[in-house]
């Protein structure tokens, strides 16, 4: 009873004291604004060990005259082709005047240009040309693909040599990928045709006396020739036309997550497949956001909500302090209680008001940052219980061992700052090297902050539950050493 | 004489070897109102301290309702109020809920809480303030608060530190008489000042702390008699040696100062003396502050 009493009044003097609203409330969603305005892209641009490809898309597509392959524009195949490859990642720029002013600033080293006529030069290659294909283009060379024949352009930044040169090897790469099994396709197909055959005939004469022995014709011929050539390359399938069918492989990743618009632009290929897309969508491994301002506040409130947990130990610090200044800490050991109730009176309130700001700041975080829960939306409350727990402990133990405001604002705010800093709560933990992050693990953030990224990271899939309730039991342990040293060493005189 | 409900013997405190306290002793008769005295650094807030459960002497004893007393003894802190001389009340809270809060710590609830707390807001003359937030009480409103959550959870021993420090004629006096309707109802105070005037108006009996240490321990009144009266002759002739009960003899510019341990027979005495012409008479009594710098010295403390 006289631990809630003094629960209830600690209760009453924090809710009266407006720095505790202005540190644990208001703070906290300004810095995430401005933290989100200001660093937004570190997080954004977190997956940093992929090569990001930008790419500015012009091509007017094939129109509508029927076809039988492809069924779309040919600039949708390659990006799908660089997005399906391992460590890159494709960004889409709405314009070629963004482009330039991203490359001319060193925002980027080089952007793909695909030009309007890209499709239609694409749907001219071929190996075979007179007769067989009007008008058509051989792209290939030593060197991989003329992309200036293909109508592909490379914005560069000089001073970026050795960035732009891995883009544009990246794009050769998937140019060939796309174009080769394309005119391969296309010659296959006229195998055993009648142009074909006749080609043969006018090259090997004999071949018009073989058409007379009964049972034979140019069409049994063809087909044998086909079905030869099949045989005999049995793990190609040379009609397919693209590269996962020449090579008969299964495709890697889903190409649906591929492709993302981080940083410039919302991702009109992306949104249009993914209806209602505010919400992030899992494939294979990769999660497709709509608006690249889901992700940054996706990982900056967790960050703010756990720095800021911690920054209670200031409002309670200067509490504590204030109980003593003002001569009631004595009265409070002269009364009939033990000092085990008086820290425990103490410390309740510090969680209520934690576990008010951890839940208050994750609401903020989804209405006005328009973050998402994740798929386990359940497993937020023991994570914010177990932070809330762990900020309770470490603040009481400070706030007892301070003697002034001074103090508590001196150490209190240096032991917060360099908490958050060391355990990567106001930047991205994977940016950290490892040892580091390793390190960080003595801080209670970290283990908050790994729960939280479980749970909330868009790049997780399928939170790993043990880890997380690892974590909070951690945070929880944590918390009680705290407490109990407290107990042990307050300076309550 | 009523048994003691608080007795010190020989109670020694040492601060990283430092002595505050060196063999105090004194004992308390329930009902008493009991003044303690002594210059700053004496030893009085240790005391107090040692006397409320808050800090144990390092050896020696105290013994209160008839039990051996330390900070541990929970329960024996019920039956204690103390009145610091730092304000001990919540600014940001009002009157009533401070009362509240700490009426509730010494297990008051319902409406005997309720009762408490509205006696006492009467007592420190603050019912019409109740509900207003502290840190807009005047100094001495905030003393009578600070007096009355000592009392709202009704103690037999009431300890008041400089209750009186910054306070107004009215609120001063205003602390004076509810002490003393305390006491005559029953309540036994120990009171502490740096007002001689205070102590020697309130309390019938007192000790003298010094240097950690009781150098006097008695009933003001026999305090008082260890000084002479001393009566101020101002007159032109020569005042007769052969006076009665002079003790002490001192020439002034307008004439002489004469100490006698009875006041009133050297009065007689120098009225009708035969012949002598006096411009006017002073009777002089000793008074506590005289006594204190006596026993005392004059030298400045810290």
């Amino acid at each position: 009873m006289p631990t809630l009493t003094i629960a209830l009044k600690d209760l009453r003097l924090l809710l009266r004291d407006p720095r505790s609203a202005i540190i644990l409330v208001v703070m906290p969603l300004v810095v995430t604004l401005i933290l989100g305005l200001t660093l937004g892209r570190v997080f954004t641009d977190k997956p940093d060990s992929k090569i990001r490809i930008s790419v500015v898309v012009e091509d007017e597509g094939l129109g509508d005259e029927p076809r039988a392959f492809p069924d779309r524009p040919w600039s949708e195949i390659l990006l799908d082709d660089l997005a399906d490859t391992a460590n890159i990642r494709v960004e889409r720029i709405p314009s070629r005047e963004q482009a330039a002013r991203l490359v001319e600033r060193g925002d980027r080293s080089a952007v793909v240009i695909l030009g309007k006529e890209f499709s239609r030069r694409a749907q001219r290659c071929s190996f075979v040309g007179g007769e067989f294909k009007r008008d058509p283009i051989n792209p290939l060379y030593r060197d991989g693909v003329k992309a200036d024949e293909l109508g592909v352009e490379f914005l560069t930044n000089p001073t970026q040599p050795v960035g732009s040169s891995v883009i544009q090897q990246v794009v050769q790469v998937s140019l060939l990928r796309v174009v080769i099994p394309w005119m391969i396709g296309q010659a296959f197909d006229l195998i055993g045709t009648d142009r074909f055959m006749v080609k043969m005939e006018e090259k090997i004469p004999a071949l018009g006396i073989a058409y007379r022995v009964p049972g034979f014709s140019k069409a049994r011929l063809g087909d044998g020739i086909r079905g030869g050539i099949s045989d005999f390359f049995s793990e190609y399938d040379f009609n397919a036309k693209t590269w996962s069918g020449l090579t008969e492989s299964k495709r890697q990743f889903s190409v649906h997550g591929a492709v993302a618009g981080f940083g410039v632009v919302p991702l009109k290929l992306a949104v249009q497949r993914k209806p209602a897309a505010a919400a992030p969508t899992r494939g294979e491994n990769r999660t497709v956001y709509a608006d690249p301002k889901d992700v940054q506040y996706q990982m900056l409130v967790p960050g703010t909500t756990v720095t800021f947990a911690f920054f209670l130990l200031l409002t309670v610090g200067w509490l504590f302090v204030a109980e003593r200044r003002h001569g009631t800490l004595v009265r409070l050991r002269l009364a009939p209680i033990s000092r085990t109730q008086i820290i425990l009176g103490k410390a309740l309130p510090c969680l209520a008001v934690s576990l008010f700001q951890g839940f208050f700041l994750l609401a903020c975080g989804k209405l006005i940052f328009g973050m998402t829960f994740g798929s386990r939306p359940e497993l937020l409350v023991p994570v914010v219980v177990s932070t809330s727990i762990a900020a309770a402990g470490l603040s009481m133990l400070v706030a007892g061992l301070a003697r002034t405001e001074t103090q508590v604002a001196v150490y209190g705010t240096l032991l917060v700052i360099v908490l958050a800093g060391v355990s990567g709560s106001l930047l991205p933990r994977e940016l950290l090297p490892e040892n580091l992050r390793q390190l960080s693990l003595i801080t209670p953030h970290a283990w908050a902050l790994d729960a939280y990224s479980q749970l909330l990271n868009p790049d997780v899939a399928t939170p790993q539950v043990g880890r997380v309730l690892t974590a909070c039991g951690v945070l929880c342990l944590y918390g009680v050493v705290c407490l109990v040293v407290s107990r042990l060493v307050a300076k309550l005189d | 004489m009523t048994p003691p409900i608080l007795t010190v013997t020989a109670v020694e405190k040492h601060y990283r070897g430092t002595p505050a306290l060196r063999g105090v002793s004194f004992d308390l008769a329930a009902g008493e109102l009991f003044g303690l005295l002594g210059p700053n650094g004496a030893g009085k807030t240790t005391l107090l301290s040692v006397l409320a459960g808050l800090t144990d002497a390092t050896a020696g004893g105290v013994t209160l309702f008839g039990k051996p007393f330390t900070s541990r003894d929970a329960e024996a802190r019920r039956e204690i109020g103390l009145a610091t001389q730092d304000l001990a009340v919540y600014p940001e809270l009002t009157a009533r809920e401070n009362l509240l809060f700490f009426g509730r710590l010494y297990g008051l609830s319902g409406s005997n809480l309720k009762r408490r707390t509205d006696d006492m807001l009467a007592l420190a003359a603050l019912t019409d303030r109740a509900n207003h937030r502290v840190d807009t009480f005047s100094g001495g409103m905030k003393r009578r608060l600070n007096l009355a959550v000592a009392l709202v959870h009704d103690p037999r021993l009431l300890i008041l530190d400089e209750p009186t420090t910054g306070v107004d004629p009215q609120s001063r006096n205003h602390i004076f008489e509810q002490v003393r309707r305390l006491n005559a109802a029953g309540l036994t105070v120990i009171y502490t000042s740096h007002s001689m005037e205070e102590v020697q108006a309130l309390c019938p009996r007192l000790a003298i702390l010094d240097h950690g240490r009781v150098i006097a321990c008695d009933t003001v009144a026999n305090l008082l008699r260890q000084l002479p009266t001393t009566a101020r002759v101002t007159t032109a002739q020569a005042v007769p040696e052969t006076l009665p009960g002079v003790t002490g003899r001192r020439r002034t510019e307008s004439g002489v100062e004469l100490d006698a341990a009875d006041g009133p027979a050297l009065f007689a005495a120098l009225r009708h003396w035969p012949g002598l012409e006096m411009a006017a008479l002073d009777v002089v009594p000793p008074t506590l502050e005289r006594v204190f710098l006596k026993l005392t010295g004059s030298a400045l403390r810290d």
